[in-house]
């Protein structure tokens, strides 16, 4: 089999799974919804260009491609996941290689280069589409735009590559992948926080951006950049490749039955401790805790790093106190219920007397008991470090109660199927107008904290009691919504 | 009286219909056969008999229980083996019942547990993840999974399918034993030779719709054996 025809087939693969979420029209539309978005953004860009000079602008976007390509190309995690879990009645192609002559190392790459145009077609391309369709408006240069497009995705593909590399590490060896975290978290700390390594070296996408017009007019160096920032593409992913092992058996595990021993202490929740207590062991088991660990902690670094950046780096003065951390670590919970909808499939549950709400209502407290204390260590821990303790008063219910509405509002909009649901526009629209607006809200009452305490903290309250009526509202609601599906529909 | 009472069942995906107004009766203590060629709907049937779907028209009333209104009830009434074997991948096999008995908040559940343990001889898998086990032991743990609880009907969907010819006999003469106790088996399946040995009554299903029930020498009518007639029936 050639790769072409492997690459078609994975293509229309990906296309027919996201369309079976919501539906064709529904998920094609996904592109248009993107196109428009980037079109209001450049529309209203003057005023955002403003506050933010063009150069921050687009070292943020730069950086958010990055961290976007980061977070989806984890190929090594998610293979593993497919060769070694059941599906349930699902499977895919990238677990053919175990019954047909096929290579696993070329469907691992087959997945990457599926994603990379996946995502390209997705969101990349349809943004750059939107960029085009505001020219008369905001009259932007076609070749600035072009410029944006290039780098944007040679940014992104970096991103996506070296996630690749770093999750492949983790099919060989857990200490080689801790290591492999260890060494680029170093590389970032060195350039984020003493400059000590260039940012070009680590962007070489950014870096050619800022030699191009409208930023710069240093052609050659920008060359050099790009084939920079293309060898280290090709070597990282290169390198994934080799790594991954053409035969994968996954180590058989022996364990002690745990089960009894967790279900008596938790005999007091009657049936939903019977689900709690497998779900406990199930993240335990299956490697999850490490894995919600890291993505949970790996953007709060980078919102550290990040605000750290505005504030002394940029010299923008903006008040990154400790209430804003706690509203921003209170939405990144969805990440972390996403994670419990991963462990494994459902279908078997639908032998046994228990419904969806229920189980969804198991991981819900899963959530809250397994990591209210990671959020709220974290706000504890970054007040601290930023001396801002006087605020913690406010910045603890914060987290608590934004990090509960956010886990309850993606469990009543995608259920057990998260990361499916999140592509149905529809989903994602209402998902994103019922988080987007009160972290807003929250974000901009924060930096009102020091000029007027009394203000803020009123706002804040009348935010976090609208939030808190709302996560009731949702969680009974979840009962309604969700009776009727079945496991694995 | 009757175990299972299901009238103009039907079930539609997309278009294409599943099931169309399928009538069907099994009197307790029966133990029912349900045949027919590769998507012909039998799974579709077992599973909206169990609450695991919806039908698109019709109802149904499984031991006396609306299977629309009341999945849940149904579920915790009788005992399912799907199709596909999946128990939970990173429970042992111990847990897997452990957990199914305290769902199904069962008394004694250490001795069922024993028991099921030996019947399957799964003493040596017992600290092994599910997700580590062969698709026959999977299968035999679905199998202990659905008895746990002793329940008066129990649904089958090719429980043989992935059993060597040991466990097929011993499962074959348990079920023999339960429903001379008084269980109701329906089973789908593929195997006419068990079906010939087991069943008191079957029906043939054929592209959604039931084409033939009755006893075993009704079913054979003037060919010399189930297979033939089989064949007759559903035009291949």
């Amino acid at each position: 089999m050639t790769m072409s025809w492997l690459l078609g087939f994975m293509l229309k693969e990906e296309f027919r799974v996201h369309a079976s979420y919501s539906s064709r029209t529904m998920f094609l539309s996904f592109p248009f919804i993107i196109t428009m978005f980037a079109l209001s953004i450049a529309v209203t860009s003057g005023r955002l260009l403003a506050y933010t000079p063009l150069t921050d602008a687009i070292l943020l976007l730069h950086v958010s491609v990055f961290l976007y390509g980061l977070s989806v190309g984890a190929f090594g995690f998610l293979g593993r996941q497919y060769l070694e879990r059941t599906n349930g009645t699902r499977n895919y192609i990238v677990a053919m290689p175990a019954i047909l002559p096929m290579h696993l190392r070329r469907t691992f790459f087959g997945m990457f280069v599926r994603d990379s145009i996946f995502y390209v077609a997705l969101l990349l391309a349809p943004a750059t589409i939107g960029l085009m369709i505001s020219i008369p408006v905001t009259h932007f240069r076609l070749t600035s735009i072009g410029i944006l497009f290039g780098t944007a995705l040679l940014s992104f593909l970096l991103g996506m590559s070296l996630s690749f590399l770093v999750s492949t590490v983790y099919m060989r060896s857990r200490t080689g992948f801790a290591a492999a975290v260890i060494g680029v978290s170093g590389i970032f700390g060195a350039a984020g926080t003493t400059r000590a390594i260039p940012l070009s070296w680590i962007l070489p996408g950014l870096a050619a951006h800022q030699n191009l017009p409208p930023l710069g007019t240093n052609a050659g160096a920008a060359a050099a950049l790009i084939l920079l920032a293309l060898g280290t593409v090709a070597g990282l992913v290169v390198g994934a490749v080799l790594l991954v092992p053409d035969r994968f058996e996954p180590p058989a595990v022996e364990v002690r039955d745990e089960l009894p021993r967790i279900l008596s202490r938790l005999r007091g929740f009657d049936r939903i401790g019977t689900l709690l207590g497998k779900e406990f062991l199930d993240l335990q088991r299956s490697g999850t805790f490490a894995k919600m660990f890291f993505s949970f902690v790996t953007p709060l670094l980078f919102l550290s790093f990040t605000a750290w950046f505005v504030r002394y780096g940029l010299q923008v003065p903006v008040g990154f106190n400790t209430v804003f951390y706690a509203g921003m670590v209170g939405f990144f919970g969805v990440i972390l219920y996403n994670w419990l909808n991963n462990v494994d499939a459902t279908d078997y549950l639908a032998t046994v007397p228990v419904s969806v709400p229920e189980v969804i209502r198991a991981k819900l407290l899963a959530f809250l008991l397994l990591t209210t204390w990671i959020s709220v260590g974290f706000v504890v821990t970054i007040a601290w470090l930023n001396a801002d303790t006087r605020l913690l008063w406010l910045a603890i219910p914060i987290v608590v109660v934004t990090s509960t509405y956010i886990v309850v509002l993606t469990a009543y909009l995608t259920g057990l199927r998260t990361n499916s649901f999140l592509f149905d526009p529809g989903v994602l629209a209402r998902f994103s107008v019922m988080s987007i607006l009160p972290d807003f809200g929250l974000t901009i009452l924060s930096f009102t904290i020091d000029r007027d305490l009394r203000f803020a903290a009123t706002g804040i309250g009348i935010v976090l009691a609208v939030l808190a009526a709302t996560t009731y509202i949702l969680l009974k609601g979840i009962d309604a919504k969700w009776r009727g599906t079945e496991f694995g529909e | 009286m009757s175990a299972i009472l299901a009238a103009q069942l039907g079930k539609r995906y997309g278009h294409t219909d599943a099931l169309k107004e399928v009538d069907l009766r099994v009197e307790a203590g029966e133990f029912f056969g349900l045949f027919g060629p590769n998507g012909a709907g039998k799974t579709t049937m077992l599973r909206i008999l169990t609450g695991q779907l919806r039908p698109t028209s019709g109802g149904a009333q499984v031991l006396d229980v609306n299977v629309v209104e009341e999945p849940l009830r149904v579920k915790s009434l009788v005992g399912i083996v799907p199709e596909v074997e999946s128990p939970p991948s990173y429970l042992t096999a111990f847990e897997y019942l452990y957990f199914v008995g305290r769902v199904r908040h069962l008394e004694s559940l250490e001795s069922r547990i024993a028991r099921w343990f030996d019947f399957f001889d799964l003493d040596e898998n017992r600290t092994s993840l599910c997700k580590d086990l062969s698709k026959g032991t999977r299968q035999k743990l679905m199998l202990a999974a659905a008895f746990l609880h002793d329940p008066a009907l129990v649904f089958l969907d090719e429980p043989f399918i992935n059993l060597d010819p040991i466990y097929q006999r011993k499962l074959k003469d348990f079920l023999l034993g339960y429903v001379a106790h008084g269980g109701t088996v329906l089973m789908a399946s593929h195997l006419l030779d068990i079906a010939e040995k087991l069943c008191d009554r079957v029906a043939v299903i054929r592209s959604g719709s039931i084409i033939a029930t009755g006893t075993l020498n009704e079913i054979r009518g003037r060919d010399t054996d189930l297979e033939s007639a089989f064949l007759r029936l559903v035009g291949a």
